[in-house]
């Protein structure tokens, strides 16, 4: 045994020494330190964006409930090692002098919130600044627009049910505001010490409480798993920054989705060079393992020994694959710390652990069937050098290496669905592959025959070595593909995440217009050079039953206690009317009421109901739905249903109706309009000619939601950079292999006296064919992972890309070809001699 | 002459070499090649035989079956009264560890182990004691002391053989099988490799089995054995020598 050691640490010693383990060391390598470096990277933005969204939630975990929450969850909560803070959600009257205005109040306790900022300013639609305490007991902020509701001003007094405040700051912002717009009622913070003074907790009023949680993810699920027993579901709702269906959590998830993405290809990439580069070691390890066996060796003592070698080898590579990648993930990290906020002490052990794993399941899985050709080496090869392996199972060697991929993609995405779409499209592409390369050896029969030239040379190439090429072709198109996906999904996922929010989006939002202040206010607008979008009507109105049926108790729970961005629909809903189909709307049931149409025999009117809403209210095409408003009845009909993107800045709305059902009504106007930053301080005056329109700031929450789109697309635009270098690598590496194979032959035709020029432009040619036919096939390819990713994974609108069909087959022939001509370029710089004595 | 060869095979059991009736036959996209006849001869120990032939009469093939490269297809083959045909792949290669040594016409050094390393492979694989002092010694016989730690690819031809001749003997074999051991040397390198090999060959009396179809080399072995179609004769004048030392 210790013979076979010594032997195997010299043979490792003097190979690596010599250059001959250069490939698949660098093989191992470069998947150890890809996988690291892309896993760890991506786990740290995670944890980073994660922190970044929970801010949205004000913690890492919510409980929303119509009845008080039960002192004992926060005890437990807070044995189980999380933070907490509670806040109690009213509506309410505020009294300042002689207004009044309704509120959504706030009461919170101290520690609020627990994740993210409040921010107050100096003065109505002032510059925000981020403050670290709440309301002392006493005293409460209110949002910009009460000031001009209630004529106050700062160190003034205000009046919330039996209590009296000192209006103390002027509040901009706080975490778990949400992003509608809708949100009529104006926010008022105050102490949670203040609740039982104000005496609005009452029977009949309209109360909700909320308990925040924040810690590590492994807590809060204990935590929950306790919980989750005693919820109720009429009364609780708890949600994590996982449910976040806001424009930020969708873009998060995508981005985490993506990174998970980035981070298998990345897998299957090292996978696939060290398959190539373990093929290479295999073949040049051929002689050796023949004089071994000449000279006596038995067979348990040659695969004692390369196995041996192989560990050496898979230690060494992984121990470098670590060193490199956390160096590249550090420089990388380094590079982008003023843009991502991402936490350069957090160590994660998984991405460390996973990369190990990797390492040694690739070394191991991918080196099984080279190795087992390399152990069945007759040693009669001593004699007769064509003698090859014994051993030539190719369906084992595509089984083993395809039962590996799929093994590594879904151990580390946990993930089924993800890992088969990938596998699948593998496979096909594989297949696919096979096919085609007969059919490349067969159309190579018709056009290499005749006189002998580079091309003739390319095709004979080509076709002599079917089998060889086919892997190479392979592995090239599963290389250029993996590629594509990680390019072209980001191009997607990043347009998508711009198309929210385009340069210019309104940030600020004005209702109750009314119709004489509505020409003027353009004007007045225009004059000043901001530019107003276009005007909805709207009007107040309470929908009170669904086919003659009152509908009060089925949306009194929704009235008590609103969800997150969809509080239109309370007691009185924001009703609008129109024949244009709004930007982002679809009509994915019947038919959009256009000009035509109007009242019906059975005098009701079209009405567009947004298709969440109707779900949820058991709402089904041609039911009557009658709203209140004022003191008029209007019957509709619907007549189509609509998906809204919530996801853009505008407003949207539940229903609506056809112009001629509310000619009768005197609407107001909301509209909204975009302010550069340092144009702010024109705020007031903008404003001041139209006092009673109510004007809502959303920038902050703009700025908010671009900022995390910004830093994920940086997250994901150095994922692709990564995982691009990495896919670069693998193809020089692949390239660099198959120019070994090809080094025999170009020694022969140097000898018999070749031009450089036709050897060169003969493997060019050779490597051009591969190269564009790898990248054909990767296009299209790269078309099914995409359809089924984005279609299955990502929940996202899958579109051809036919732009990558003819660019995919030119860039993989430019790079393939030029790959292939630095490689020959290298091996013609040597001279015939030394060519033929690496032969031997 | 065949004949001969086969009567003389009987009782004798002092011979290193037995083989009886061996054949090679190999399937082709034609049917069935034979490219071995029934062969049967002897060979005695610390004799040198050379098997001469032109390109493709099966000498290699024939050296192959009796190093237990490869397998006859029929007939007996006995290396130091070790029955070769009943052995495995195993078997075979445990023999050739202990009582063979190789030397061919493209040196076949392990190109990634220096000159001392590659004459110190067979003593390790067979386990024996000290492989590098021997190894060492084995160098200074042949010369390349001073080459001890260079690599194949930096060595001559001659030195590269001369490496491979120092590797074939470090096990002190009963049997040597050497193909084309100048094929691929010019003439002075050709003569220093030459001696040496008789020279050793003599020193060590081990018994030299030599592929050539250089006349010269094959003269100077005690019989010369010459491969025709698959067919093995004696040459006329070493049957006589065989015979004469044979009574």
């Amino acid at each position: 045994m210790k013979m076979v050691l010594n032997l195997a640490w010299r043979l490792f010693k003097h190979e690596a020494r010599r250059g001959e383990l250069t490939i698949i060391l660098l093989a191992i390598v470069l998947s150890v330190s890809a996988v690291l470096s892309l896993s760890l990277f991506s786990e740290r933005l995670q944890s980073a964006l994660t922190d970044k969204s929970a801010e949205f939630l004000a913690a890492d975990a919510q409980i929303r409930s119509s009845d008080p929450i039960p002192e004992t969850w926060f005890e437990k909560a807070q044995s189980e090692k999380l933070q907490v803070s509670r806040q109690l959600r009213a509506r309410s009257m505020v009294f300042g002098g002689e207004k009044m205005a309704l509120v959504d109040l706030r009461a919170v306790s101290d520690n609020y919130p627990l994740k993210g900022h409040i921010s107050v300013s100096n003065k109505p639609f002032g510059i925000e600044q981020e403050i670290n305490t709440v309301p002392q007991p006493g005293h409460v902020w209110l949002e910009s627009r009460l000031f001009q509701l209630l004529r106050v001003e700062l160190g003034d007094e205000v009046e919330i049910g039996d209590a009296r405040f000192i209006v103390s700051e002027v509040l901009s912002e706080i975490p778990d505001a949400g992003f509608n717009v809708f949100a009529t009622d104006p926010l008022l913070l105050v102490n949670m010490a203040d609740v039982s003074a104000m005496q609005i907790t009452g029977p009949g009023s309209r109360v909700g409480y909320r308990g925040y949680f924040a810690g590590e993810e492994g807590d809060i699920e204990r935590f929950y798993n306790w919980l989750q027993p005693q919820l109720n579901d009429d009364l609780h709702a708890w949600s994590t920054i996982k449910d976040d269906e806001s424009a930020v959590g969708r873009s998060v998830a995508t981005a985490e989705r993506y990174f998970l993405l980035a981070s298998l290809l990345a897998i299957v990439l090292a996978a696939v060079s060290i398959a190539v580069a373990a093929q290479r070691y295999s073949q040049r390890h051929f002689d050796p393992v023949a004089i071994m066996k000449t000279l006596g060796a038995t067979q348990k003592m040659i695969r004692r020994v390369y196995t041996m070698q192989i560990c050496f080898i898979a230690v060494v590579g992984i121990v470098l694959g670590i060193a490199f990648g956390f160096a590249i993930q550090h420089l990388v990290v380094m590079l982008l710390a003023d843009k991502i906020e991402v936490a350069l002490s957090v160590w994660h052990w998984r991405p460390l652990l996973i990369a190990i794993f990797t390492g040694a399941v690739c070394a191991i899985l991918f080196s099984l069937y080279p190795l087992l050709r390399l152990f069945s080496v007759p040693p009669l090869r001593v004699l007769r050098r064509d003698m090859d392996s014994g051993l030539s199972s190719r369906s084992l060697q595509f089984g083993a290496a395809g039962g590996a991929v799929f093994l590594l993609m879904w151990i580390y995405s946990q993930d089924l669905k993800i890992s088969a779409i990938l596998f699948i499209s593998g496979v096909v592409l594989v297949l696919s592959l096979l096919v085609v390369t007969f059919g490349l050896i067969w159309l190579g029969r018709k056009l290499g025959a005749g006189r002998i030239g580079p091309w003739q040379l390319a095709w004979a190439r080509i076709r002599r070595r079917a089998m060889d090429n086919s892997v190479q072709l392979i592995s090239f198109s599963i290389t250029i593909m993996l590629l594509l996906v990680v390019l072209v999904m980001r191009n997607d996922m990043v347009a998508q995440w711009r198309a929210q929010l385009p340069e210019g989006t309104p940030n600020y939002f004005m209702s109750n217009i009314t119709a004489q202040q509505k020409n003027k206010l353009e004007q007045h607008f225009a004059d000043k050079e901001v530019r107003v979008e276009s005007f909805y009507p709207v009007v107040r109105g309470r929908f009170v039953a669904v086919n003659d049926e009152q509908v009060n108790t089925r949306v009194s729970k929704e009235d008590e206690e609103p969800s997150e961005g969809r509080e239109g629909l309370g007691r009185e809903a924001n009703l609008t009317w129109s024949n244009q189909l709004q930007r982002e709307n679809e009509v994915i049931e019947g038919v959009w009421h256009a000009n035509e149409g109007g009242q019906t025999q059975e005098g009701t009117f079209p009405v567009s109901v947004e298709s969440e809403i109707a779900k949820r209210l058991d709402i089904k095409m041609g039911d009557k739905l009658t709203f209140n408003i004022g003191s008029e009845i209007v019957k509709t009909q619907v007549t189509s249903v609509r998906k809204v993107n919530w996801q853009t800045m505008q407003p949207n709305f539940f229903f609506i109706i056809h112009p001629d059902a509310m000619a009768a009504f005197e609407p107001t106007y909301i509209t909204s309009f975009y302010l550069e930053a340092e144009r702010k301080a024109d705020i007031t005056a903008l404003m001041q000619p139209f006092p009673s329109v109510t004007l809502f700031d959303v920038d902050a929450s703009i700025n908010q939601l671009r900022d995390i789109v910004d830093q994920v697309s940086m997250a994901v635009e150095f994922i692709l950079v990564l995982v691009l270098a990495a896919g670069s690598l693998v193809l020089i590496a692949q390239v660099q292999a198959s120019m070994d194979e090809r080094q025999q032959e170009l020694a022969i035709l140097r000898t018999l006296g070749a031009k450089g020029k036709l050897i060169r432009l003969s493997v060019i040619f050779e490597f051009i064919i591969i190269g564009m036919v790898a990248g054909l096939m990767a296009a299209l390819a790269n078309e099914l992972s995409l359809y089924l990713l984005q279609t299955q994974v990502f929940q996202m609108d899958a579109r051809i890309h036919v732009e990558y069909w003819l660019l995919a087959p030119i860039v993989g022939a430019l790079v393939v070809g030029l790959l292939g001509a630095l490689g020959c370029w290298r091996l013609l710089t040597l001279n015939t001699t030394t060519l033929l004595r690496r032969m031997v | 002459m065949a004949t001969t060869l086969k009567d003389q095979h009987d009782n004798n059991n002092s011979s290193i070499i037995r083989t009886s009736e061996i054949t090679k036959t190999v399937s082709t996209s034609e049917g069935q090649l034979q490219i071995l006849h029934p062969i049967s001869f002897q060979v005695k120990p610390g004799e040198s035989v050379a098997i001469v032939g032109a390109s493709g009469s099966g000498k290699s093939t024939l050296l192959s079956l009796l190093a237990g490269l490869d397998e006859v297809s029929s007939g007996e083959i006995w290396l130091d009264n070790v029955s070769l045909h009943d052995l495995d792949e195993e078997g075979r290669a445990q023999l050739r560890g202990a009582k063979v040594g190789f030397i061919f016409q493209s040196f076949m050094l392990v190109q990634s182990l220096t000159a001392l390393e590659n004459i110190m492979l067979p003593a390790e694989i067979a386990d024996l004691k000290d492989p590098s002092g021997k190894a060492r010694n084995i160098l200074e016989q042949v010369g390349l002391a001073h080459r001890a730690h260079h690599y194949p690819n930096q060595l001559s031809g001659g030195e590269q053989q001369r490496v491979a001749i120092a590797r074939a003997f470090i096990g002190q074999p009963r049997i040597l099988f050497a193909d084309e051991p100048t094929g691929n040397l010019d003439a002075v390198n050709s003569h220093k490799i030459e001696d040496l090999l008789f020279n050793l060959n003599k020193e060590q009396g081990t018994t030299l089995i030599l592929v050539t179809h250089d006349e010269t080399l094959a003269a100077k072995c005690d019989r010369q054995l010459v491969m025709q179609a698959g067919t093995l004769t004696e040459k006329k004048s070493d049957a006589a020598n065989y015979s004469r030392e044979a009574s």
